[in-house]
This record gives structure tokens, sequence and C-alpha cells, in this order.
């Protein structure tokens, strides 16, 4: 009996509600010299995990703000003690770095374990099973020899990374599967290289017909096709950063989202890219002009977007899963990651 | 009365329709199927939040999830006060939470920040000072600096000059004044952050005698008495982190412009200082602070292209990206102070 439904995320959060929350929280945060993140931090994770819906019922957040706030200072120290350092020792600060360097493999298991286990949903609890040494391997040593190929070869390495991360997470005792084949991943940062192949073309044709309908300087005469080249060259970095950034994620989400399976169900996505990107501007823009309290609004948003355009299709009953096996873990990972801005999307 | 909710046992995954009930110190739940009772001390209640459904867990791993929010309170009437709940529901909170926020940055940034990187800047260490002007030395000696052209003869003329001014009570000297050539930063004199002054050929060359190149040297003087380089080294990497905190995750590349506004301030108010102590010190030595305002015209006229010489680059938005005052601001000081 093959009975398919699709079901999608819905997500509740409101921005004004969020927007109460956010600032007696951010204030608490202030005052205590931002020991009372940690506490602030579970606050906003549940906020977002209760009010995203799936099948009629919700996620949440089980962190505990001490574990956060042991990772936060030890975090804290690391990188106070680096960039301390690096002010007046570069030698020891690069011991530093290099020693967050060595325990970083440990680091984001831990960060992915305290993330996964403390997220739960119909009363089960997701979990992490992967260990550091594949950590080190498909999170680390990969994507830096990718680099050595110019990145040509980044897309393999980027999909060993997907892999690790999901296929080694669970929601109860079913494991997530990913899988997808090379050519996809090449096929959207294909796209973004002829996008900025054309953008290059049109906008050196366009200046270089200006430069020559439009009377150069002396000075510039004979250098028309350097300084249309110089053009089209900034033109295209600037589209890069800020067109193609909302591309490569929306469809990248999509990719991953497509070929995630969970037991006998599989997963859906159709993010937008031109829809993704006039929320990050506009959230952009609105946070700019409002000197930063517009962002608890804009973060609502986001999150909105995000979920609501992916979905389960269920294979089946959803009621069928069991718990799968719970370890301890602490937050110290989360935390050490979250500062140093290597955030694992998930 | 009774209420209902969600229930999950913690095991399969399937949601269960029940009624809650409080009945002597204890919670009874069930539905056609299910009957569980728990002692009250033995759950755990997370306050409320938002207009999220109340939750209840059990010590098992089990919960209970209740939209009917009031039916809750009415239930667990001792639960319905939480002081968190409270303060992220009530808008006279969020409407003092804004204004404690707003006060705090501001105050924080006009007054707390400068304050503690002042008393920060004053217990380094000596040590620590003299090494990390030598390591910013040996970088600009590899980027940017060569040897300096100017005669021996000069430099310890200059020199004495310095260390024979009167300098007012407390008052330091620099740990060292250093003499280099440098094309890319032309005429120019600066103060490093342990408290040593660098003096470029350029500046030697557009003075007309030793007194404006102390003219210069009293100003730079001004800022080793105060440490301003190394406050503001502290100042700028608190509103480095404060920023990238803030509006990190959403561009960093954002960051950088609103970080420079607000610490070119700070910048802006040093030389302020720097000018007043010069002032000082030049009139307490027999010299006229004159000699600095036409040091800072000079200077001025040396550093822009003769092509934008012009006003455009006058109107005060300028000012606000700049990390001096505008010179002419400068030199009017200067000229009323001196009475002329």
């Amino acid at each position: 009996m093959l009975d398919r439904q699709q079901l999608h995320f819905e997500f509740s959060g409101r921005g004004g509600e969020y927007f109460k929350i956010w600032i007696v929280n951010t204030c608490l945060s202030i005052i205590t010299l931002g020991i009372y993140s940690a506490w602030a931090k579970v606050r906003r994770n549940q906020y977002f995990y209760r009010h995203t819906q799936l099948a009629g019922a919700s996620f949440d957040y089980h962190g505990d703000p001490k574990a956060i706030l042991k990772g936060r200072i030890i975090a804290f120290v690391l990188f106070g003690s680096y960039s301390l350092l690096n002010h007046y020792n570069p030698v020891a600060s690069l011991v530093v770095l290099l020693l967050i360097l060595l325990i970083l493999p440990w680091l984001l298991v831990r960060s992915l374990r305290f993330r996964l286990h403390n997220t739960s949903y119909r009363g089960l609890r997701f979990a992490f099973l992967g260990d550091v040494k594949h950590a080190f391997i498909d999170l680390m040593l990969l994507p830096l020899l990718s680099m050595l190929t110019l990145g040509l070869l980044w897309p393999f390495a980027q999909r060993r990374m997907i892999r690790y991360i999901r296929n080694q997470s669970a929601y109860g005792n079913v494991l997530f599967n990913f899988n997808v084949s090379i050519g996809r991943l090449y096929g959207i940062y294909g796209m973004v290289f002829l996008y900025m192949l054309f953008m290059f073309a049109g906008t050196f044709g366009v200046s270089y017909l200006c430069g020559s309908y439009l009377e150069l300087p002396d000075k510039f005469a004979g250098q028309l096709i350097s300084l249309s080249a110089m053009v089209a060259a900034m033109v295209t970095y600037l589209a890069l950063l800020a067109l193609f950034y909302s591309y490569v994620q929306a469809r990248m989400q999509n990719l991953i989202w497509q070929h995630t399976l969970l037991g006998e169900h599989r997963f859906g996505a159709d993010m937008k890219a031109s829809k993704l990107l006039g929320i990050l501007f506009s959230n952009l823009l609105l946070i700019v002009i409002s000197l930063g309290f517009y962002k608890p609004y804009a973060e609502i948003r986001l999150a909105r977007y995000r979920l609501e355009h992916i979905h389960l299709i269920a294979n089946g009953n959803l009621d069928d899963f069991v718990t799968g096996i719970q370890g301890q873990v602490t937050a110290v990972g989360e935390e050490i990651t979250d500062m140093f801005d290597f955030d694992v999307a998930l | 009365m009774s209420i209902f909710a969600d229930y999950y046992d913690g095991v399969h995954a399937k949601k269960h329709k029940v009624t809650l009930r409080v009945y002597q110190g204890m919670l009874w739940l069930q539905n056609s199927d299910i009957e569980r009772h728990e002692h009250l001390s033995k759950l755990t209640i997370p306050p409320a939040l938002g207009g999220t459904a109340r939750i209840i867990l059990f010590s098992d791993g089990a919960r209970c999830e209740v939209s009917d929010q009031d039916g809750f309170k009415q239930l667990f009437p001792q639960q319905a006060h939480s002081l968190i709940a409270k303060l992220e529901k009530n808008a006279w909170y969020s409407f003092s939470a804004l204004i404690v926020i707003i006060v705090l940055a501001v105050a924080g940034y006009l007054w707390g920040l400068p304050y503690f990187a002042k008393v920060a800047a004053a217990k380094i260490p000596n040590a620590w000072q003299v090494k990390m002007d030598a390591q910013v030395l040996q970088q600009f000696d590899r980027l940017w600096f060569k040897t300096s052209l100017v005669p021996l003869v000069r430099q310890q003329h200059i020199e004495a000059k310095l260390k024979a001014l009167v300098l007012p009570a407390g008052g330091i000297l620099p740990q060292q004044l250093i003499f280099r050539n440098s094309k890319a930063l032309g005429a120019n004199a600066f103060a490093l952050p342990g408290g040593s002054i660098v003096v470029l050929d350029g500046l030697v060359e557009l003075s007309e005698n030793d007194d404006d190149v102390i003219a210069v040297l009293a100003h730079e003087l001004g800022h080793v008495q105060a440490h301003h380089a190394l406050r503001q080294m502290l100042q700028t990497s608190v509103i480095g982190i404060a920023m990238v905190w803030y509006v990190g995750d959403v561009s960093n590349f954002l960051v950088a412009l609103p970080a420079a506004v607000l610490e070119n301030r700070y910048s802006r108010e040093f030389e302020r200082n720097a000018d007043d102590f010069a002032a000082r010190l030049l009139t307490n030595n027999a010299i006229s602070s004159l000699r600095l305002a036409e040091m800072l015209e000079k200077l001025e006229q040396a550093h822009t292209p003769p092509e934008l010489q012009k006003d455009f680059m006058k109107p005060p938005l300028f000012d606000y990206l700049s990390t001096h005052p505008n010179t002419a601001e400068r030199v009017k000081a200067l000229r009323a102070g001196s009475g002329q």
C-alpha cells in the first residue's frame, strides 16, 4: 500500500512577537555582560523551533544554557588569547591558531552532536553519530586539498562534506541518507560561471561602446580595452557578491533537500533565488535604516521563507519511528565554531 | 477541570490526544488507550514562550503539548508566573529594554569604552610596549620605509631640541625618535602604540626650520603622553568585535563602514587633544603655536593632489569618514589659542 503525502514545513513565528522576546533578552545579555546570552540563545532557538511545524507537530530545542555558557567561556578564552597575542607576539598567536585548527574537527563533531541531540520532534531526539577521524578528512582535509586545484574539484569535496554530515544524522533510530550525482553540483557552479561570463561580456561591451562615443582625455587614449575590462571585472565581482550568493544558496539548499531521504520518506525543496535575493536585500536595507532594530523581523522573514519551501514526501506513516540511542554532549564545540564564523550548514 | 493535550511517549513518534487533570498533587493523563499519572514535583514545565504551545516534560523523555493557554494557566496556576515570560510579553518592558539598550550603547560608546581603554592602556607594561613598537617598525620597514636621507647632524639637532623641551609635570619623552624615508607616505610623522615617534623625510623637507619640525613633534608627543595609539587600538578592536557580533551574520561587508565611522570619532578627538597639548607645550617653550598651524596647512596641501584642491572635499559629511578633524578647523583653533 503506497500512500504518498506531500507535507510542507510551516512556520508560525511573528515578527512583532519575536521582537518583544528578542529585545528583552538582548537587554538582559548586555546588563549581565554577556552571561545571560546563553539563556537568550536557548529562548531564541526554542522560539524558532516551536514555531516550526510539520504534519501537525512542532519541533523543540533542549540545549542547556549552562553548557552553552561553558562553551562560550572556552571560546572566548581561545579567541581572546589568539587576538591578544596577535598584537604583540604573532608567533605565539600562530601556535594558538594551530592548536585551534588541530582540535577543530573535534569541535565540529561536538557542535553537530549538541545541536542535533538537543533538537526534538514528536518527543523523539535527533542524533549525530559521526566520528572525529572522518570529520578531519571530510570537513577539513579534502576541502583544503580541493583549494589546491583552484577550486575545480571543490564540488567533490563539498559533496563529501554534506554526505558526512547528513549520513551520520538520525531522527530517532532512522538515519538520514544523502547522495547526489556530481554533475548536479557542477551544474550549479557552471551556471554561475556562465552568468558571470555573460555579465563580463555585457558590461565590457557597454563600457567599450560608451568609451568610444565619449571623447576620453588624452591620458587614457589607447587604454580603452583595458579600462573596459577593468570596469567589467569590477561589475562582475560585485554581482558575484550581491547576486550569485543567493543563487548558490537557493539552488544548493534545493539540491540538498531533494536528495535527502529519511528512511522511506523523501524531502523536497523549491526555493527561488530571486525571492531569496529580494528578502536578503530588503532585510539588509531595513536593518541599516533601523540601526539594527529590524533584525528580529528580518530573522523571522528569512526563516519563514526558508522553511516554508521545504517539504517532506511521506511514504507511509510518520508515527512508526522509535527512539534511537542518546549520548552525553556538551556545548563547547558549537560555541567555538560560532565565534570563528565556521558555520556548518545543515 | 480538564484540558486537551497532545502526548508523546518519548519512545514512539505517535501523537496521542489526551485529557489532563490535576488531582491530589498528581497530573493525570488519559484517553481510551493510555493512562498515566505523575507526581507534579517530577514534572518540568518550561516558562511560556510567546504564543507557542505550553510544554510539560516528563523525566523519562515523554512530553505533553498544550495549545489551550488559558486552560493551562488554570490547571497549573503556580506556573503562570515566570519572570522571563512576563518580561517578554509586556510591551512596556520591551519599550524599557529598547531605551536601556540605546542608552547603554550610546553611553558605552561615548564614555564607557574610552574610559576602560584609558585605564587598560596605562596598565600595559613598558616592556610589552617596546616590543610592540619594534614589531610595528619591522613591518613598516619591510613594506614602506627606507633609510632616512636627512643628514645625521640635523637628526641629532632635532632630537636634542626635542629632549630639551620643558614638559608639563609628569610628561614623558618618546621611547625613541625614528627617522625614515617613504615615498608612498610622503610628509608625515606618527606616534606608534608603544610611544615611539616616527618622522618621515618629507616632513623635514617641508619645514623651514627645526621649530617647524618640533611643532609637529609636539603634537605627536601629545599622542604619546595619553597613549592615544594604544587606546585607539583597544577601542577599535572592541568596536570591531561588537559590530561583527551584531551585524556579522547579515553581511561582513557591511560591518566596515559603520565601524569606521564610529572609530574615527575617537581618532578625531585624540587629534584635537594632541593639538591642545602641543599648543600648550609650544607656548611654554617660547615657540609660537602658529608653527604647528602653518605646518598643518602645508601638510594638507602636500597630501592633496592639485586637481582635488577644490571645495568638494569640504562638506561636513566627509568629516565623519575622516580620522582627522578638518584642517581649517584645527588651524582656526590653534590661531585662536595663540591670540592672533
